[in-house]
C-alpha cells in the first residue's frame, strides 16, 4: 500500500482496516450463512465488516441492484430469472412497503 | 416468476419447508414415480438405464428436491397439483437421496440454524460460496457431467455473475469447470458406498412414543412427550405434550412425513402457533434431533431431541453446571429416570429427590468445599450425564458470536428478521489457568443484557438509537425497516452492534458479548440459503 494514497472516505477505512490487522474480522463477518460475500459493494455488510460504505438507503438504489443483479442470493434478478418482481412498484424509495420477496414455497 | 403468482405465494406468508410437510392424511396416496416419468418426459429424455436425463444423476435432500421442483414450477413452466408435488419430492427423495452420513456435516442448513458461520474451503468459497451457503452444493451429490452442468446453468440463469469481483478479474468460467467441477465430483460424488449402503440398510419407524427435550428462543427450555403414529406411506400424526421450565404449558399437534428413511419434517401448532420441525432419526431407530421454528420465523427456533420413552436416557441437564462449596437444584430431562438408582461421582451428593414425572427429574445437589474442579457423572438407573464441578468462572461467551438480524414491519411486506442470543460459561480447570485446554465448559448460563454500538462508526451514526433493542431473555428486535428521515441520508435503521450478556455470580459480574449486524432485508427467499 505505500506507493498508493487513498483518495476518498472508502479507500481510507480500507486502509485503517488493513493497518489494524481487522481482516480477519471481516471474513468472520461476511461468511454468516445467508449473507453474500460478494462486497463489492456487499449486499448486508461493507468490504470491512461494516456498514459505512454501503449503499444508503438501500431502497435508493435497489432496482440498481436487482438489474444488474449483484447478489442474485439476495436481491431478485429481474434480467433473467425474476423478470417481473416489483415491476409494478416504480419508485422503491417512496413504495418500498409494496415490494416483497421471492418465496419460493406453497403451503 | 409473474407478479400474479408472486403475489400468491406470497400472500400465503410461507417459507421454507412447507411443502415438505404432510397434506391432510386423508389424501390419496400418487405414484411419485409414475408421476416423474410421466411429468417430466416433456423435456427430460429417457436414457438406457430407464431413468430420466439429468435427473438421474443427480441426490440430494428433501428441501433440495424441493428446490429443483419450484424452479420447474415457477421458471419451467411444469404444472403439477400440491399432491403430485409432494409424491414427486417423497419419490426422489427416497430414492435419489442422501445417506445420513452424508448430510451429518450440514444438517445446520436443513435445520435452518441462523447465524452460521461456514468454514467453506477456499476455491469453493470464492467460487460458490460467495452468494449462498457452502452447505447448499455440499447437500448433493451428483456426476462429473453434471456438476458441470450446473456450472452451466449458472452461467444462464445468472448472467451477471460475470460482473462479480472473482468473476470479472479472472478466468472464473475455465476455473469453475476445469478445477472446480472434477474436485466437486471427487468430493460429492453420485455413487458412494454410504449410499449403496443406506439403500441396504435396515429402516426404522420413528412411530412410538419419545421424551423430548428443547430451547425456544424467548420461551426457554422445555420437556415433552412426542407421540408419533403411522398413518400409512410414512406419514404421521404427530402429538406434543409438556411443559417449559417456568411451568407453562406447552401443547402441539400436527403431522409429519418420514423421508429416505431418516428425515422427518413435521408441521404443527403449538399453543397456536404455526411451526416446523426438521428432525433426523438416528441409523439405530432410537433417537431424533433437529430443530423446531416457528414457520415464518426460523431464526426464532432452537434445538430438539428425543429419545425413545421406554429407553434409558439423558437428553439434557439444567443447569450444566454447580460450584464447589454450592447446594443447587439441577433437573435432568430424559426418559426412564430412576429416582431410587442415583449414583454420583466423587465430589457430589444428593441432598434429596425433589421430584419425578415422565419427562424430568429433578435433585438437589450439594458440591464438596474444595473439590477438584472436572466433570462429574450423574447416573439415574441406567440413564447418565455429566455436570461441570467448578471453582472459579473464568469467562463468559455470548452465542452465537457472530449474527445478523434484518430490518423488516412497518407496514412493509417483510418481518423483521430477530436475532436471539445465549450466554455460556466457562471455568478455570484442575491447571487453575484461563484459556487452557482444560477449561470446563459450564453451558448455557441465565444472563442480562444490554446493547452497545461496536465501533467509533456506529458510535458516530447512534446505531444504538436506531437499530433495535433487546429483551430481557436475550432476544433482540431489530429496527423499522424502511428511510428514516431522522438520520443521515435518510440511511435505513441498520447498525453494528455489540450484544452483552453479564451472568451474576455471588464472586463477581462477568460479561460475554457477540458481534451484531443489523442489516436490510433479503428479498430471496429459499428452502436452503
Amino acid at each position: 500500500m505505500k506507493h498508493l494514497k487513498s483518495l476518498n472516505r472508502k479507500a481510507q477505512l480500507l486502509e485503517q482496516a488493513v493497518a489494524q490487522g481487522k481482516t480477519e474480522d471481516v471474513v468472520a463477518m461476511q461468511s454468516v450463512v445467508g449473507c453474500t460475500s460478494t462486497n463489492d459493494p456487499g449486499w448486508e455488510v461493507d468490504p470491512f465488516g461494516g456498514l459505512g460504505s454501503l449503499c444508503q438507503p438501500m431502497e435508493s438504489d435497489l432496482y440498481g441492484c436487482a438489474d444488474a443483479c449483484w447478489w442474485p442470493a439476495q436481491v431478485p434478478d429481474t434480467m433473467n430469472t425474476h423478470p417481473g418482481w416489483s415491476q409494478d412498484v416504480a419508485k422503491a424509495n417512496e413504495d418500498w412497503r409494496q415490494i416483497d420477496s421471492i418465496f419460493p414455497e406453497e403451503d | 416468476m409473474n407478479t400474479n403468482l408472486k403475489r400468491t405465494l406470497s400472500a400465503t406468508g410461507t417459507l421454507a419447508l412447507a411443502g415438505l410437510v404432510a397434506s391432510p392424511l386423508s389424501a390419496q396416496t400418487l405414484d411419485g414415480a409414475q408421476l416423474v416419468q410421466e411429468r417430466c418426459i416433456s423435456c427430460h429424455t429417457r436414457q438406457a438405464d430407464g431413468t430420466l436425463s439429468r435427473i438421474g444423476e443427480q441426490r440430494k435432500t428433501p428441501e433440495g428436491w424441493m428446490t429443483t421442483i419450484n424452479r420447474m414450477q415457477h421458471q419451467r413452466g411444469l404444472r403439477l397439483s400440491a399432491d403430485e408435488r409432494r409424491a414427486i419430492i417423497k419419490y426422489l427423495a427416497d430414492s435419489q437421496g442422501l445417506a445420513p452420513s452424508e448430510t451429518a456435516s450440514k444438517r445446520y442448513l436443513l435445520e435452518q440454524t441462523p447465524n452460521i458461520t461456514d468454514d467453506t474451503p477456499g476455491q469453493y468459497a470464492e467460487m460458490c460460496a460467495r452468494c449462498h451457503s457452502g452447505a447448499r452444493f455440499a447437500l448433493q451429490r451428483r456426476s462429473e457431467t453434471e456438476w458441470n452442468r450446473l456450472v452451466h446453468f449458472h452461467m444462464g440463469q445468472y448472467p451477471t455473475l460475470e460482473f462479480h469481483a472473482l468473476s470479472r478479474d479472472r478466468a472464473w468460467f475455465e476455473l469453475a469447470v476445469n478445477d472446480v467441477v472434477p474436485q466437486l465430483a471427487r468430493d460429492f460424488p453420485l455413487q458412494t458406498q454410504a449410499w449403496t449402503d443406506w439403500q441396504q440398510a435396515e429402516k426404522h419407524s420413528p412411530a412410538g412414543r419419545w421424551v423430548v427435550a428443547g430451547y425456544l428462543p424467548g420461551k426457554g427450555e422445555y420437556s415433552a412427550v412426542l407421540t408419533l403414529q403411522a398413518k400409512g406411506d410414512d406419514r404421521f400424526a404427530l402429538l406434543l405434550t409438556g411443559q417449559f421450565a417456568d411451568g407453562s404449558v406447552l401443547e402441539g399437534k400436527g403431522a409429519a412425513v418420514l423421508y429416505t428413511g431418516y428425515e422427518l419434517r413435521a408441521g404443527l401448532t403449538v399453543n397456536g402457533q404455526k411451526m416446523r420441525q426438521v428432525l433426523s432419526l438416528s441409523e439405530n431407530g432410537q433417537e431424533l434431533s433437529g430443530r423446531m421454528f416457528p414457520k415464518g420465523a426460523t431464526e426464532m427456533g432452537g434445538e430438539i431431541s428425543a429419545a425413545r420413552s421406554q429407553a434409558a436416557a439423558v437428553l439434557a441437564i439444567s443447569p450444566a453446571y454447580i460450584r464447589e462449596g454450592e447446594t443447587r437444584t439441577v433437573t435432568l430431562t430424559g426418559s426412564q429416570l430412576d429416582d431410587r438408582r442415583i449414583r454420583l461421582d466423587g465430589g457430589l451428593k444428593l441432598e434429596k429427590v425433589v421430584s419425578r414425572n415422565a419427562t424430568q427429574l429433578v435433585l438437589k445437589l450439594s458440591a464438596m468445599e474444595g473439590a477438584t474442579p472436572g466433570m462429574r457423572t450423574i447416573q439415574a438407573g441406567a440413564a447418565k450425564t455429566r455436570i461441570a464441578l467448578y471453582s472459579t468462572l473464568a469467562r463468559v461467551g455470548v452465542v452465537p458470536a457472530n449474527s445478523i438480524a434484518r430490518i423488516g414491519g412497518n407496514g412493509g411486506k417483510q418481518p423483521k428478521v430477530n436475532a436471539a442470543y445465549r450466554a455460556v460459561g466457562y471455568a478455570l480447570g484442575a491447571d487453575g489457568k484461563a484459556g487452557t485446554e482444560d477449561d470446563l465448559a459450564l453451558g448455557y448460563m441465565p444472563a442480562s443484557w444490554s446493547l452497545k454500538p461496536l465501533t467509533e462508526a456506529a458510535a458516530h451514526d447512534r446505531d444504538l438509537d436506531y437499530a433495535g433493542t433487546i429483551d430481557a431473555r436475550g432476544v433482540f428486535t431489530p429496527g423499522d425497516a424502511g428511510l428514516n428521515p431522522q438520520r443521515k441520508m435518510s440511511t435505513n435503521n441498520v447498525g453494528h452492534l455489540a450484544v452483552v450478556g453479564t451472568v451474576k455470580t455471588a464472586q463477581q459480574d462477568m460479561q460475554g458479548q457477540a458481534s451484531l449486524l443489523v442489516t436490510v432485508q433479503d428479498f430471496v427467499k429459499s428452502a436452503l440459503q
